[in-house]
């Protein structure tokens, strides 16, 4: 009888028969199958679609309750700035202008911190909804607004909350009307590095009106971007940084007459010469 | 039982008859070793899964999403219908979820009904289910992602 010599490595073979029976039928027999996961998860591309999605539905319900508990689910680090960056990434690959419109609103809804009533209780309690018009999304921009009423109180999301008996006014731009420029001056400060383009939107009120698409085109190229994507500066505030030589022509997609000529303007100081940065204000008589 | 003239020396005692007791005594502790050995690896292996570094999914698909992350997909795209009515948009939306889009919203709105959805919330999603039910987009093809 031998088997008192054989050592250990009746368990070391065991353990690899083991192993080899385990791995084949944990990826043939029965490979793994995700179930009941959440949307943190999701692929990269899924969580984008997923993102679009809650834009999409924040503009047919403005929301911004329920969107930023969505939101929450795809555990972002920093929602605001993945909406921003999805808004321009869409724009980018060419994807239709709603979805880059809709993820810009929501963006700038989120910056602008606005804490709208709940209207999850308003969908499940008697209250009525009037949306301000929403009928075509070219006008969300300047109306991203709903009025609700509530057991007799009605008040207004997409502004700073107010709860008042009487209808409230609401601070955004009339809808559909032409932006007008008032002011276009050139900015000399070295700290901006960069020759840049600044724009400013103003509503009547003379409130910034956030999510308000703009078109920049030059000689072999087009960008479109939104006020509200930087609202450490202000929530109808975009900026735009252009090439040395190149001549630009910038317009309000909602309308509005373009300002053209564009070029780098150059800035001097007793350390010599900047680029500088035109600065462009739009109001919405 | 006979005693072996070469048997070891390590297993040699007074009387030739211990040393078979001793050899399955031998073997019996192996054999416990070696169980004792799974079990500690499996209690290890647990500990190390479940506390110290439990699985994380990622790269997961939207079809292996729970249901009620589901559910509310397809009410965001009930919402949107009901704003625009555009049925092949919402169709091409319902397609993230990786299924059969008829399929996607009757599982959602019979989640809603059991959990108490809002009205105006269950209203949309029961019309973007009869929206699809109803859809023909190209000589009765049912809509697929």
């Amino acid at each position: 009888m031998n088997g008192e010599r054989r050592g250990p490595w009746y368990l070391l073979t065991g353990l690899i028969i083991g192993a080899f029976l385990g791995l084949g039928f944990a990826w043939l027999v029965q490979p793994v199958r995700y179930t009941n996961t959440f949307p943190a998860s999701l692929r990269a591309d899924h969580k984008d679609r997923y993102r679009a999605m809650i834009a999409a539905a924040y503009m047919a319900n403005p929301d911004l309750v329920r969107a930023k508990a969505r939101l929450a689910l795809l555990e972002d680090e920093d929602p605001y700035r993945m909406l921003a960056e999805q808004a321009q990434r869409s724009l980018a690959q060419g994807n239709t202008m709603e979805e880059a419109r809709a993820l810009g609103a929501l963006a700038a809804a989120l910056a602008q911190g606005s804490a709208p009533v709940q209207p999850t209780a308003a969908s499940q309690s008697q209250a009525t909804i009037q949306e301000t018009p929403l009928a075509s999304t070219s006008e969300i921009t300047s109306t991203m607004a709903v009025t609700v009423t509530l057991n007799g109180v009605t008040l207004t999301i997409g502004s700073p909350v107010e709860f008042t008996p009487v209808p409230t006014r609401m601070a955004t731009a009339t809808p559909g009307g032409p932006f007008v420029l008032t002011n276009q001056q050139l900015v000399c400060d070295q700290d901006y590095g960069a020759p840049i383009i600044q724009i400013f939107t103003f509503n009547s009120a003379g409130q910034q009106v956030p999510a308000v698409e703009i078109v920049v085109t030059w000689e072999g190229g087009e960008n479109h971007f939104y006020t509200g994507l930087k609202p450490e500066v202000g929530p109808g505030y975009a900026d735009f940084t252009m090439t040395p030589g190149v001549t630009y022509s910038l317009r309000l997609a909602i309308g509005g007459q373009p300002i053209n000529d564009l070029k780098t303007p150059e800035c001097e100081n007793e350390s010599g010469k900047f680029n500088g940065a035109w600065r462009l204000e739009f109001i919405q008589p | 039982m006979e005693c072996l003239p070469n048997y070891p020396s390590k297993f040699r005692r007074d009387s030739c008859f211990a040393t078979v007791p001793m050899a399955q005594y031998e073997r019996m502790a192996r054999w416990i070793a070696f169980f004792i050995a799974i079990a500690v690896g499996t209690a290890g292996g647990l500990l190390y899964g479940w506390l110290v570094n439990p699985v994380k999914y990622v790269d997961t698909s939207p079809s292996s999403l729970r249901i009620d992350f589901k559910s509310d997909y397809v009410l965001m795209v009930a919402e949107s219908y009901r704003a625009d009515g555009n049925l092949a948009l919402a169709v091409q939306r319902l397609s993230g979820l990786e299924e059969q889009p008829v399929e996607s919203v009757s599982q959602a709105v019979a989640f809603a009904e059991e959990h108490g959805y809002g009205e105006t919330d269950l209203t949309a999603m029961k019309s973007l289910l009869e929206a699809l039910q109803n859809w023909n987009p190209s000589g009765g093809e049912t809509p697929s992602p």
